[in-house]
């Protein structure tokens, strides 16, 4: 028979049912302890949750020999390990995934305020036995996930361009992985924040929404760059909920906060780094109203997804910008007619309203301020991706940034306005800006 | 023995009550060894513990015993998460007695209970302390200390002997 090994196993790591740890004192007294957590590392190790200065913590800084029993919560079967610590993480990836994780554990458990994650202790597994025992039969598996990343990596290969990527994204995964809710945030390069780009299964979109690095589940995987998974209600990585309702209990008059769509009661929270090239571009995030919706597998195939995404995103910014801009002339105009619609733009931060309503800030809005200049002063209706990332007045915070992205933000909102004036793509690295009313453009602040 | 009983009466009720049970042994180079067991018995006087394991599952842990004696026992009841560990240097492995078939499946019952009362699938607690009683051991220790150990800042605390 072969060996087991900790990959074949590792859905048992994730069980409710609480592993236990065996150590031994320097004088050889045995210690039995149980554990909130048992994070998969690598094929050969573990990190267990260290929460209290115990009997446990003191044996394995003494003797590192360490016995653990999981017991995988499908079908009960039980595994016995040899572990042998190695080392304390206080701090990275692995000590945020495990912190987060912990916090719905916690709040699960009724341990909210006790359970609070000291550090990552890391042990190297030297071998598993599978316990004798009766075993219930595994549940059937929801979707083989390799077929599921492959029809991912087959539709995301066939798109030529940002918007349709981001779509077919949230399409795929929607229809792979059973997701009814999914954002896909990019960052802005310049404030250390990230913008929802596009968005799946909720009321309002909520393209323009900002949430800032290390906020949240998703936040806190932007800036660890790995993977934030957690499987129970909890509070305290709930950011959305809390800057809706701090906005609420603040009654801004001027409301420049586009909420950050969620779920009220989010149960199970994935949010996956996008990465190309050594470059964090973003998030994709998943949540669902179950408990443990998400398990390690599913965040393998959300890793590999993101990844080409990530490569897709950072190769259509580059094509984009590559295409010659066109010849100035032919500019369609469209038939204007109806009330002057206002556009109010704030110098402070570049927020437009269009009317009353709150439209965008920050780069979008300076984006936008330069075009309806350009379409007053003298009818100009076509722009190129290009001659914008040169114009100062687009204030793009570095020449990295994607701007692309910027755009299709911009073109959801004003499409989410409908107030009259919006933006279409007029070929490859061009767009046109299409006004069906009487515009002013008015300096206020 | 002057002393009274390490465990006293309301601790002797709550080991017997159907609660998860584990025992640990330390085995060569201070190697330990970690088992759930299938339930327990308070002797009449509340000086010794026996733990009924099924050898099969055990490991190393039986071996252990005949080397050094030296045993961790934890009781802990999911639904409070109170928990209680006894440790011991005189573990030894014989044959259940009478009775012992009784008292487990007694246990094993009520423990199912507090496992479905928290929700779980039927099927699940069943399995968990399911076993075969052909291979089970009774391993008999005298506690010489006890900890509290549910989870919180009282959590490590040894427990007095009341007078």
């Amino acid at each position: 028979m072969k060996a087991l090994t900790l990959d074949a196993i590792r859905l048992g790591l994730e069980s409710e049912i609480p592993a236990l740890i065996a150590t031994c004192a320097a004088d050889g007294t045995p210690n039995c302890a149980y554990l909130s957590q048992v994070e998969y590392v690598d094929p050969s190790h573990v990190a267990l949750s260290w929460q209290f200065f115990n009997k446990t913590r003191q044996n394995v800084l003494a003797n590192p020999v360490a016995c653990l029993v999981v017991v995988d919560t499908r079908t009960i079967a039980r595994y016995r390990m040899v572990i042998r610590y190695l080392r304390t993480e206080t701090s990275g990836p692995l000590f945020e995934r495990m912190k987060a994780k912990l916090a719905g554990i916690a709040s699960h458990t009724g341990m909210e305020g006790v359970f609070k994650l000291r550090g990552s202790d890391v042990y190297r597994v030297e071998s598993i036995e599978r316990v004798p025992g009766p075993v219930l039969p595994p549940p059937p598996e929801r979707r083989n996930l390799l077929a599921a990343v492959r029809d991912c990596a087959r539709r995301i290969g066939a798109v030529t361009d940002l918007q349709s990527l981001l779509d077919t994204a949230l399409d795929c995964i929607a229809e792979n992985f059973s997701v009814d809710h999914a954002l896909i945030l990019l960052r802005d390069a310049g404030g250390g924040r990230l913008y929802t780009v596009a968005s799946r299964g909720y009321p309002d979109s909520g393209v323009g929404s900002e949430i800032a690095l290390g906020q949240g589940v998703i936040g806190v995987a932007a800036r660890e760059r790995t993977p934030i998974r957690i499987g129970f209600a909890q509070a305290e990585y709930a950011y959305g909920r809390a800057i809706r309702e701090s906005a609420l209990r603040e009654g801004l008059a001027l409301e420049t906060e586009i909420p950050l769509p969620g779920l009220a009661e989010s149960h199970s929270q994935l949010a996956v780094p996008i990465e190309a090239f050594g470059r964090l571009l973003g998030v994709l995030f998943v949540e669902s109203d179950e408990d443990l919706r998400f398990g390690y597998d599913d965040e393998d195939a959300l890793v590999a997804v993101a990844g080409q995404l990530g490569t897709s995103i950072h190769v259509m910014q580059a094509a984009a910008e590559a295409e010659e801009a066109p010849a100035e002339g032919d500019a369609i105009r469209t038939p204007v007619a109806g009330s002057p619609l206002a556009v109010r733009h704030f110098a402070e931060n570049d927020s437009i309203f269009l009317g009353r309503d709150y439209l965008i800030k920050g780069v979008a809005g300076s984006i936008f301020h330069a075009l309806v200049s350009d379409f007053l002063a003298d009818g100009r209706t076509e722009f190129s991706n290009r001659e914008l990332r040169l114009d100062p007045r687009a204030k793009l915070p570095d020449l990295s940034d994607n701007l692309e992205a910027r755009l299709i933000l911009l073109s959801r909102r004003l499409d989410e306005r409908d107030a009259g004036i919006r933006i279409e793509k007029s070929g490859r690295g061009r767009f046109r800006l299409v006004v069906s009313r009487p515009i002013e453009l008015v300096a206020a602040g | 023995m002057t002393d009274a009983p390490l465990i006293d009466e309301e601790l002797e009720a709550f080991l017997q009550s159907g609660v998860s049970l584990h025992a640990a042994s330390r085995g060569a180079a201070n190697a330990p060894c970690l088992m759930r067991a299938l339930g327990c018995r308070v002797s009449p006087d509340r000086r010794q513990v026996t733990i009924l394991l099924a050898a099969s599952q055990c490991g190393t842990m039986l071996a252990d015993f005949a080397q050094n004696g030296a045993i961790a026992f934890v009781a802990s009841l999911p639904s409070t998460h109170r928990t209680v560990q006894l440790k011991g240097t005189d573990a030894k492995a014989g044959a259940p007695q009478p009775g012992d078939e009784a008292i487990a499946d007694r246990q094993r019952a009520a423990f199912r209970d507090v496992l479905t009362g928290m929700g779980y699938d039927r099927a699940m607690p069943l399995a968990l302390t399911g076993g075969d009683w052909s291979d089970v051991v009774a391993v008999t220790f005298t506690p010489t200390s006890a900890f509290v150990q549910t989870p919180g800042p009282g959590a490590g605390a040894a427990l007095a002997r009341r007078p």
